[in-house]
């Protein structure tokens, strides 16, 4: 029988067959031992009451039960308001961060300024990026007083950095041939940005303008911890007080909302970069994707 | 200007011109009208001095700054002595060893949950929507809201600092992940899949070779966040830089505040440099 001569030959075959050995990766093995000492190291060095750690599903189970078992509908109202407080502080600081950052991103994109302002603006937004926005707020609320203003403001300034960075790398990334139809048809420099770069960019901008602003959601709604508006005042004295059912409404208010929210924005987003016809092609829509994908600088 | 164009240039410009009409301008779309409509809408809406509005105003802000305060004088005269001392020197200390502890924690959960949350690497459409579902929820929920959790649930410290960052991480490891999955090269999936390979051989084979560089770059930029949002922690009791620049401000002493601050400025920009390199070789 051919058949199974033909089977038991590549039966032998594969008996007789060698793995081919895997490669010794040195690379592999300090990446491993770095990060597993590195993290063996710093949960042993770090001054944190390990003993508790046990303890801590059980505590989160025990309180996610009082949260949800204690819900109590006349605390929806107060949290709808501050959740809307929370939301208005996020748009408000949105738009002055659009504000502030739209002329700084021209200054700091490469291909319309030169080297100097690029370098000092590069730097100037570097600044506000690498600082949360829960600093801020405490430093303008001696300022501003308790109260949203000092949230929105600190939202605003916080916000600049990474909008004006963004906005700089899309104005970079943009098509050179409009640039250079205006500049072959005599447009001074002002025109040539006017007409050539700003309908290239603008989409992408806005698109980015609305992604800041679902950020900037989560980011306010926190604000209140330290006293500067919005859905986080209630959240932290209902927590400390152990006042737990009103604190699950407003979670449950705050989690509802920012989903509710980020799917809104994501539908006008896709539909500000994709145009009105509704395809099923593939694009990155996330803008983080975006700076991950090209680091730059 | 066309050859055939009978008139002389120049001079008697408004003549020439005059023929050749300008194309009208298109009508703006009804959604960016409607877009248009909405933002001002809400812009005012949410900036007038109403019961839910925040009451903007140019001039409150004016006055706010021209007006001595304690803030801006600490800003003229930055006290970087404070660097140096014992309670900044352990609160920096603290703040890195905490960032670090829950973005490997976290990578460490998040690498099988980004699997389980992308339709390809999900084992059936329950899982997927339970883990989508999951993930959603913790994404929502800022890193400051799960340290007043953890706070309430082991009293202060670093652990529930530790515990709100490693949440934290899970959320925004998974997010990017799962959607660098969604993105792969089918070919190597299918390959596994003909060569006999059960579900869990073809994530192992096929899917996450291909997703991890990605991967490592996006824990690297959890660090970068985590180290970020360490410093806020301490506000609520759960450790960190935080905990110094909050004592610092409670006594009023904003030139060490600010001292803290421009500290911290430094250290993430530098972290942020050498990840960034080490990130562009990944990928």
């Amino acid at each position: 029988m051919s058949r199974t001569r033909t089977q038991t030959a590549s039966e032998a075959r594969f008996e007789r067959a060698v793995r081919p050995e895997k490669p010794f990766n040195w690379f592999r093995l300090i990446v491993t031992v770095a990060v597993v000492g590195g993290f063996l190291g710093a949960a042993v060095s770090v001054d944190a009451r390990w003993d508790r750690l046990p303890d801590a599903p059980g505590e989160l189970w025990n309180i996610a039960r009082l949260m949800f078992t204690d819900l109590d509908l006349a605390d929806l109202p107060q949290a709808l308001e501050s959740m809307w407080e929370s939301v208005a502080i996020a748009w408000l600081g949105t738009m002055i961060a659009a504000v502030l950052s739209f002329p700084l991103a021209f200054l700091a994109a490469q291909n319309i300024s030169g080297r100097g302002s690029v370098v000092v603006t590069r730097q100037l937004l570097n600044i506000p990026r690498a600082i949360p926005e829960i600093i801020f707020a405490v430093a303008l609320i001696p300022i501003f007083g308790l109260g949203p203003l000092a949230g929105t403001i600190a939202i605003g300034l916080s916000s600049t950095g990474t909008i004006g960075k963004l906005s700089a790398e899309i104005i970079e990334g943009c098509d050179r041939g409009p640039v250079e139809a205006a500049d072959a048809a005599g447009g001074s420099k002002a025109q040539r940005v006017r007409w050539a770069v700003i309908p290239q960019v603008m989409p992408e901008i806005i698109a980015f303008w609305l992604y800041r602003f679902e950020i900037n959601i989560r980011a306010s709604a926190v604000l209140g911890v330290v006293g500067a508006g919005g859905i986080g005042t209630m959240l932290q004295q209902n927590i400390e007080f152990r006042n737990w059912g009103t604190a699950g409404m407003a979670l449950i208010v705050v989690v509802l909302v920012t989903i509710l929210i980020d799917t809104i924005s994501g539908a006008v987003r896709r539909r500000i970069i994709r145009g009105p016809k509704s395809g099923h092609d593939k694009i990155i829509l996330d803008p983080e994707k975006v700076i991950l994908a090209r680091p730059s600088r | 200007m066309s050859q055939t164009d009978p008139h002389p240039t120049g001079g008697t410009a408004s003549s020439t011109t005059a023929p050749v009409e300008r194309p009208k301008k298109p009508r703006p779309s009804l959604f960016m009208a409607g877009g248009f409509v909405v933002l001002v809408a809400l812009t005012i809406a949410t900036g007038a001095d109403w019961r839910y509005g925040v009451g903007f105003s140019i001039t409150d802000i004016w006055d706010g700054l021209t007006r001595p305060n304690a803030p801006m004088r600490g800003l003229g005269e930055i006290d970087f002595a404070a660097l140096t001392g014992a309670r900044a020197r352990d609160g920096f200390l603290e703040t890195l060893l905490m960032a670090l502890v829950s973005t490997i924690s976290g990578a460490l959960v998040a690498l099988p949950l980004a699997l389980f949350n992308s339709k390809l690497g999900a084992p059936n459409r329950v899982a997927y929507a339970a883990i989508k579902l999951f993930n959603n929820i913790i994404r929502s929920i800022p890193d400051l809201l799960w340290a007043l959790l953890f706070v309430a649930a082991v009293g202060i410290g670093a652990l529930p600092g530790m515990l709100a960052l490693f949440f934290f991480s899970i959320g925004v490891v998974t997010k990017l992940t799962s959607d660098t999955i969604d993105g792969i090269n089918h070919g190597p999936v299918e390959a596994a899949r003909a060569s006999g390979a059960s579900h869990v051989q073809m994530l192992r084979t096929a899917v996450l070779p291909q997703v991890l560089p990605a991967y490592t770059s996006f824990s690297m930029y959890c660090f970068e966040l985590n180290l970020r949002a360490s410093a806020v922690l301490g506000f609520v009791g759960a450790g960190g830089i935080g905990s110094v620049i909050d004592f610092y401000r409670s006594h009023g002493q904003w030139d060490r505040v600010w001292g803290v601050v421009v500290g911290f400025l430094i250290v993430v920009i530098v972290v942020e440099r050498i990840s960034m390199a080490l990130r562009r070789r990944l990928l």
